[in-house]
């Protein structure tokens, strides 16, 4: 959006990437300062850097200005253009970490964003490019972002060598639907997709086998892919994960995720997956934990109605999210306990009045 | 003390008119009402703590997967707790 507001204001390099989603939706400037001041290593990392290049390509007009010593930066944003963008990330951070931000914009674009990544496409810090396919997107589908919606994983990528490659399509959107989702239901089925590369096509198997070993008691739909790459398909280092999730009779789902270490063997992966699907079940609610800014922000851009949404107990980043989505919409939301008579449970109900927001970007058809 | 036995806790207040830090808001749960108390009577006493708790999370990297701690996840060897799950599933009979 080409309308500038008052400038918006932040410190330290926490929660650098919704901020910057949020000023390019809002059409709202923003200045972050005191990035890592007292660091050996002052300012930006490599990968914020090629994350604000990255932002600059998907978007037109967006003017970015770094600070001398990389501890300031001030970010105008532009329109969100789409198209087409190929992007090497650093290493450093795995695709996720450029890749949840850009859909978070993606669906208000002047085009429909196809975005080529290379890279790390699985690490123990962000959501692998599993997770984003099989969770992410169908959490973005309750809001209509549906139709060309596609996650393609052409290369796997390990840390530390990478050389994965993923392609992301995004349609745009006129406007997102209002959420309605507070029946968290039970779950009905558990989907897995084991990868192993440049190590044992076995390990995958092993995985798949531990984890059965204790979910088999819960349900008999489980469904557990072993996912092969090859040679050049495979990336530039070992390495294994399983990623798993639960699906309920509504359609909520949860997920983990656990990645290969070195001296850990398949079977304890699989466990610490397992387990922590297990603890995230019980944590309820009806959007995944990881996911709860993504389902926050598009409750926001969504049309003047009210929106609700069931969540098991909040992250960190949520409270901070929370707090940031109304210094740049104006927006707060309602939470009260989803069960007031229970009181052990943790859940929360959260509602909010959408903003109806609409994608001005769209080119009209 | 008495929000503290019922913990019901007002989120709204704490998320948006309070100072606390995320990381306080949902760690403290004993001292959180004691917290409150101090922002409201003592400012100084406040920022002190603030500040120890900005320093604590510094090196935090901005992730969006959780730190798994392996001890939070030995409970699941438990078959009791185990068991106390299948309420969650539709298999887990209709009651509860």
């Amino acid at each position: 959006m080409a309308q500038s507001g008052p400038t918006l204001h932040y410190s330290g390099h926490q929660y650098l990437r919704h901020r910057l989603v949020l000023s390019i939706l809002s059409g709202k400037p923003v200045k972050i300062d005191k990035i890592r001041p007292e660091d050996k290593n002052p300012g930006l990392t490599d990968y914020e850097v090629s994350l604000l290049r990255l932002l600059e390509r998907v978007t037109n007009g967006t003017i970015i200005e770094i600070s001398l010593t990389g501890t300031a930066i001030l970010l105008k944003p532009g329109i969100i253009a789409g198209g087409p963008v190929t992007h090497e990330c650093p290493l450093s951070r795995s695709i996720g970490y450029f890749l949840e931000p850009i859909i978070m914009i993606a669906p208000f674009a002047k085009k429909p964003l196809q975005l080529t990544l290379r890279g790390v496409t699985t690490d123990d810090y962000d959501l692998s490019a599993d997770l984003i396919r099989t969770v992410t997107l169908p959490h973005l589908e309750l809001f209509g972002v549906s139709d060309g919606l596609e996650l393609r994983i052409k290369k796997r990528g390990s840390p530390p060598g990478g050389g994965g490659e993923v392609q992301f399509l995004c349609p745009v959107v006129k406007q997102v639907k209002t959420l309605n989702f507070v029946d968290a239901g039970k779950i009905k089925r558990i989907r897995g997709i084991a990868h192993a590369v440049r190590v044992s096509p076995q390990f995958s198997n092993r995985m798949i086998e531990a984890c059965r070993s204790i979910v088999n008691r819960y349900i008999p739909d489980i469904y557990l892919y072993s996912d092969v790459y090859k040679g050049e398909e495979s990336g530039k280092s070992p390495g294994y994960a399983l990623t798993l999730l639960a699906e309920s009779t509504t359609g909520a789902i949860h997920c983990s995720e656990a990645v290969s270490q070195p001296g850990i063997a398949p079977e304890d992966v699989a466990l610490t997956a397992t387990r922590a699907l297990l603890a995230e079940i019980r944590k309820g609610g009806c959007v995944d934990q990881k996911h709860q800014s993504m389902v926050l922000l598009m409750m926001v851009l969504g049309s003047e109605d009210v929106g609700r949404c069931r969540m098991g107990e909040f992250t960190p980043r949520t409270i901070q999210f929370l707090r940031d989505v109304r210094d740049f919409f104006g927006t707060s939301f309602k939470i009260v306990p989803a069960d007031p008579s229970d009181p052990s449970s943790r859940e929360l109900q959260l509602s909010c009045y959408g903003t109806g927001y609409i994608n001005t970007n769209r080119s009209l058809a | 003390l008495q929000s503290r036995q019922n913990r019901k806790r007002d989120w709204t207040k704490l998320i948006y008119s309070s100072q606390l830090t995320p990381q306080q808001i949902l760690h403290d749960d004993s001292q959180s009402t004691n917290d409150d108390k101090a922002n409201e009577e003592d400012e100084e006493f406040f920022t002190v703590k603030s500040r120890n708790f900005l320093t604590e999370d510094d090196e935090v990297l901005d992730m969006t997967k959780e730190v798994t701690r392996e001890e939070d996840l030995k409970e699941w060897e438990d078959e009791d707790l185990l068991d106390s799950l299948r309420k969650c599933f539709i298999t887990g009979g209709g009651g509860e």
